[in-house]
């Protein structure tokens, strides 16, 4: 009996087998990592309607680049899952 | 396979040679002149049949430890490809939101610049300045909306 479990064992220790590759999850450009900045604020008592503008042309300026990089963020996730399920 | 990592592929392969060998000499042990060899004879066909049986199987496991050890190298080639891939593919993807943040960039100065040289300097543009500031309350109103996204 126990020869028989041995062999058994023995013979079934060949089914043990595993892929030894390791993968590496893709790195993240650091222009991506940058935080999106906070919006300007208008400052004073008194402000002029130019200056006003002025403060809004620049927080429209702010969610344009933040966009782009979420845009980024998108395009990187599909590049990078397509480069990922090309590994078959 | 373990055993494959202690022994030589050829051990194997001798073993279930032997086994056959042996097993077609134990036909002809009694046309021997020695006689005490034949009681061995059903023994050493036990013997042959479980080495053939061994031998069998371990060139079975040797042949799929092979393929799956080409397998592993060719996913390794696949991986450090991809790899490669993924870093060249990250620097596309960084030239294109620099390049666009540079864009953006450059079109919010323009727009200042445009505001600074030929808005402020509209006869209409500076009577307006002069006689309605914007009111406290819509400055934060603007504030407050600019704000909402603070923690």
């Amino acid at each position: 009996m126990k020869v028989v479990i041995l062999t058994i064992t023995l013979l079934l220790s060949g089914c043990t087998m595993f892929v030894p590759v390791k993968r590496n999850f893709p790195e993240a450009p650091v222009t991506l990592m940058v935080k999106c900045p906070q919006l300007e604020t208008v400052q004073g008592d008194k402000v002029a309607i130019t200056d006003m503008l002025k403060t809004i042309v620049n927080n429209y300026r702010l969610y344009y680049e933040c966009s782009n990089r979420v845009e980024g963020w998108g395009d990187w996730y599909v590049e990078q899952k397509k480069i990922f399920d090309s590994v078959k | 396979m373990w055993l494959l990592n202690w022994l030589p592929n050829w051990i194997f392969y001798a073993m279930g040679l032997i086994g056959v060998l042996t097993l077609v000499v134990t036909y002809f042990i009694k046309f021997l002149p020695i006689p005490f060899v034949y009681m061995y004879k059903t023994p050493l066909q036990l013997l042959s049949i479980a080495m053939i049986v061994i031998g069998t199987f371990m060139a079975g496991a040797i042949y799929d430890n092979e393929a799956w050890l080409a397998r592993v190298k060719e996913l390794e080639a696949q991986v450090a490809e991809s790899e490669k891939k993924s870093v060249e593919k990250n620097v596309e993807i960084v030239e294109k939101i620099v390049h666009k943040e540079k864009v953006i960039k450059e079109k919010g100065d323009d727009i200042i610049k445009y505001i600074d040289r030929e808005i402020v300097k509209k006869e209409e543009v500076i009577k307006y300045i002069e006689n309605c500031p914007v009111p406290k309350d819509i400055i934060d109103a603007h504030n407050a909306a600019a704000a909402m996204g603070k923690k």
